[in-house]
């Protein structure tokens, strides 16, 4: 059943099309990962699930209720883990958690008694006193999320919740999400790092521009660009000439020459490399530098936008 | 009269004793009278005579001070003038002509004229009972009595001018000038006090924008409307704190009589705070950025307290700018304190003013809440 039923939402400011016919599904109780640059939408499509953002067109289903028709039904099944860091720094984590817990309609011992379990949840029981102003930046985004757990949602939406944190910290969100999801949590995440998608995801989309490019599990979106290795070379001469001669070499599925360099599609990079580096040199041409990437999520985007995930 | 004035400051706290409050004048008589008179006339010594009868002067005579010794009590400030009285002065005066005298003074300074003064009105008094008693008395044996009758005739003048300042009739109820002019000046204060807190309230909600709360506040199954009138609350709140501790202090402090009509009072000061704090949200919400709520926030402070009448009374204006004034919902606060503190007025004369307070408020609020579901779509 899905949690998420996204159809066709459009957004745009001014000329600006932000969001341009973006459609998904989000099965209960699954991590759905919405992948892509700076500027793809991301959060533009979470702002208006959210019922932050007003669609221009199109509707969204949260756990059956319509962002559109009905957007307090929508909010109270939903927990809302902005990118940014939204506490008040002149309150510490309880009095932070215990004000959010009221907003979200709590009250009474329910309030504190789910207070001292998001404190635990979050690890920050030792540290609840404390101004959150005086937490790392790791701390911050913990009470950031815990904060968005403490009315039990059935969605929750993590809008880059990893952006500027040490990789400790990093790794204790990354646990702490799949954790939600073994609580039967249905979580849709938004990042722009590749490796999180990847190890977080059940499905993913990749979005860009304002559209989604690609929808499937991470295998699924792999098989996009075939199961490849893709090899980038650059080499000493004319690179269309070097790039004729390796189309014939053995196990190379294709060959580019993109801004200078040589892309090579190849099915084991360990196998092919050796191969191209004896045809250049039949050519009298001298390989200078070479990167090798196995097919992932970030050669997907590559693959079908023509630049990389971060630029 | 010779005056040397500006060489020695004379500021205040004489020591003349603890009681007397006349200013300390030293004198210094070098007038050996008059050597033609069988009796060696001293006139100098009415002079001080006279002198030492001043509600004003206090004389001082030390035979054993010199000149330098009292310029150093001049400079301290111990002394308000220093007159000397030269040698000859018997013998000039007689000749019916106002003979000189030698008084060193700051005649830039209160005290020093107010000496100055004095010593001349007395030096006047005796060279005319002197010119009065030459013309009486042409034998020496006559001028005696003669000069007598007329420097006394000085004590008690056939007409005599006497001169009161008007003041107000003093009732029970009404208050004096003073407390009236802080029946117009506190409540001013207060309001520009007020109205001066426009800056925090506008800030809060920028900066709970730019902190990025009040979007999650917005993702919370929480309507628009309440989230304002939250807010709202919070701001009201403090700012009828504020009215409340200034019109303690008024009370206590300035005895500025809020409390003759507590009622009234906290009525007014009620509606202000719902009118101010409204105006502070609309500001808050309409603004993008710090900067501009604080830009936005003096605007109004000072054209509201300027043409409210905060500053300046409305009624020292003209009706134009009166009716201008009132355009302003700090006029109309103006005019519900003053009915009670200036005005005397009872409860009934606060509810206009606070019914328009009121209804500024609710137009704020409103405006308040249409603009934030605009911004937030």
């Amino acid at each position: 059943m899905s949690a998420i039923e996204v159809k066709n939402l459009h957004k745009a400011f001014g000329d600006l099309k932000a969001v341009d016919g973006v459609s998904f599904d989000v099965q209960q109780g699954e991590i759905f990962s919405l992948l892509g640059p700076n500027g793809a939408g991301k959060t533009t499509t979470i702002s208006m699930l959210s019922c932050l953002l007003r669609p221009d067109q199109g509707d969204a289903l949260v756990m059956g209720h319509s962002i559109k028709a009905d957007q307090m039904g929508v909010k109270s099944v939903l927990g809302v883990v902005p990118q940014e860091i939204a506490l008040y720094n002149d309150l510490s984590a309880r009095e932070n958690l215990t004000f959010w817990g009221k907003m979200y309609g709590l009250r009474g011992a329910p309030l504190k008694q789910r207070v001292d379990e998001v404190l635990e949840i979050i690890g920050l029981t030792e540290r609840a006193k404390d101004r959150v102003g005086k937490y790392s930046g790791g701390m911050k985004r913990r009470v950031n999320i815990g904060v968005a757990l403490l009315h039990k949602p059935q969605v929750i939406y993590m809008d880059e919740p990893t952006v500027g944190i040490d990789p400790q910290s990093r790794r204790n969100i990354l646990d702490s999400v799949v954790a939600l999801k073994n609580q039967g949590m249905t979580v849709l995440y938004t990042t722009h790092y590749m490796e999180e998608a990847q190890e977080l995801s059940d499905h993913i989309a990749i979005m860009d521009t304002g559209k989604v490019i690609a929808y499937g599990t991470n295998a699924e979106l792999v098989k996009i660009v075939g199961q490849m290795d893709r090899i980038t070379l650059t080499v000493s001469t004319d690179g269309g000439r070097v790039a004729e001669a390796w189309k014939v070499v053995k196990g190379v599925k294709q060959v580019k020459a993109e801004d200078g360099t040589l892309v090579v599609l190849a099915e084991d990079s360990n196998q092919v490399l050796p191969r191209l580096f004896e045809a250049a040199s039949t050519q009298g041409t001298r390989i200078t530098s070479v990167t090798i990437q196995e097919p992932n999520l970030e050669a997907v985007f590559l693959h079908l936008t023509g630049k990389a995930l971060r630029d | 009269m010779i005056l040397s004035s500006g060489n020695f400051a004379v500021t205040s706290g004489f020591s003349q004793g603890d009681t007397d409050p006349r200013l300390p004048v030293a004198v210094i008589n070098q007038d050996g009278g008059d050597p033609s008179t069988s009796s060696g006339l001293r006139l100098s010594l009415r002079l001080v005579s006279l002198l030492e009868n001043s509600e004003v002067i206090a004389v001082s005579q030390d035979e054993e001070q010199t000149l330098a010794d009292y310029e150093k009590s001049l400079a301290k400030g111990d002394l308000a003038g220093i007159l000397t009285i030269p040698a000859g002065y018997t013998e000039t005066l007689l000749t019916g002509n106002l003979p000189p005298l030698i008084l060193e003074a700051d005649t830039a300074q209160t005290a020093g004229t107010t000496v100055q003064g004095e010593i001349l009105a007395a030096a006047t008094r005796l060279v005319s009972a002197v010119q009065t008693a030459l013309i009486v008395g042409e034998t020496s044996s006559a001028f005696t009595p003669a000069f007598e009758q007329a420097l006394a005739a000085w004590e008690e003048p056939p007409i005599r001018i006497e001169t009161a300042s008007a003041a107000l009739v003093e009732t029970e109820e009404q208050p004096s000038t003073q407390v009236a002019s802080l029946g117009h000046t506190a409540p001013g204060m207060m309001l520009q006090f007020g109205i001066a807190s426009l800056l925090t309230s506008a800030t809060v909600v920028v900066n709970e924008r730019k902190t990025r709360s009040l979007q999650r506040l917005l993702t919370t199954a929480t309507r628009r409307p309440h989230i304002l009138l939250g807010h709202f609350l919070a701001i009201f709140v403090l700012l009828f704190a504020q009215f409340l501790v200034l019109m303690v202090f008024g009370q206590l402090i300035l005895k500025v009589d809020y409390l003759r009509v507590p009622g009234a009072s906290l009525l007014v000061a009620l509606a202000s705070s719902l009118c101010i704090a409204a105006l502070g949200l609309l500001i808050g919400v309409l603004a993008k950025s710090e900067e501009q709520a604080i830009a936005f926030s003096l605007i109004p402070m000072f054209i509201f307290s300027g043409l409210g009448g905060a500053w300046v009374p409305l009624e020292f204006t003209g009706a134009t700018f009166q009716a201008i004034g009132h355009i302003t919902p700090i006029a109309w606060a103006m005019d519900g304190f003053k009915n009670i503190t200036v005005r005397l007025l009872g409860l009934e004369s606060v509810l206009l003013p606070s019914a328009a307070l009121a209804g500024y408020a609710l137009l704020f609020f409103l405006l308040a809440v249409w603009r934030f579901r605009r911004v937030s779509e």
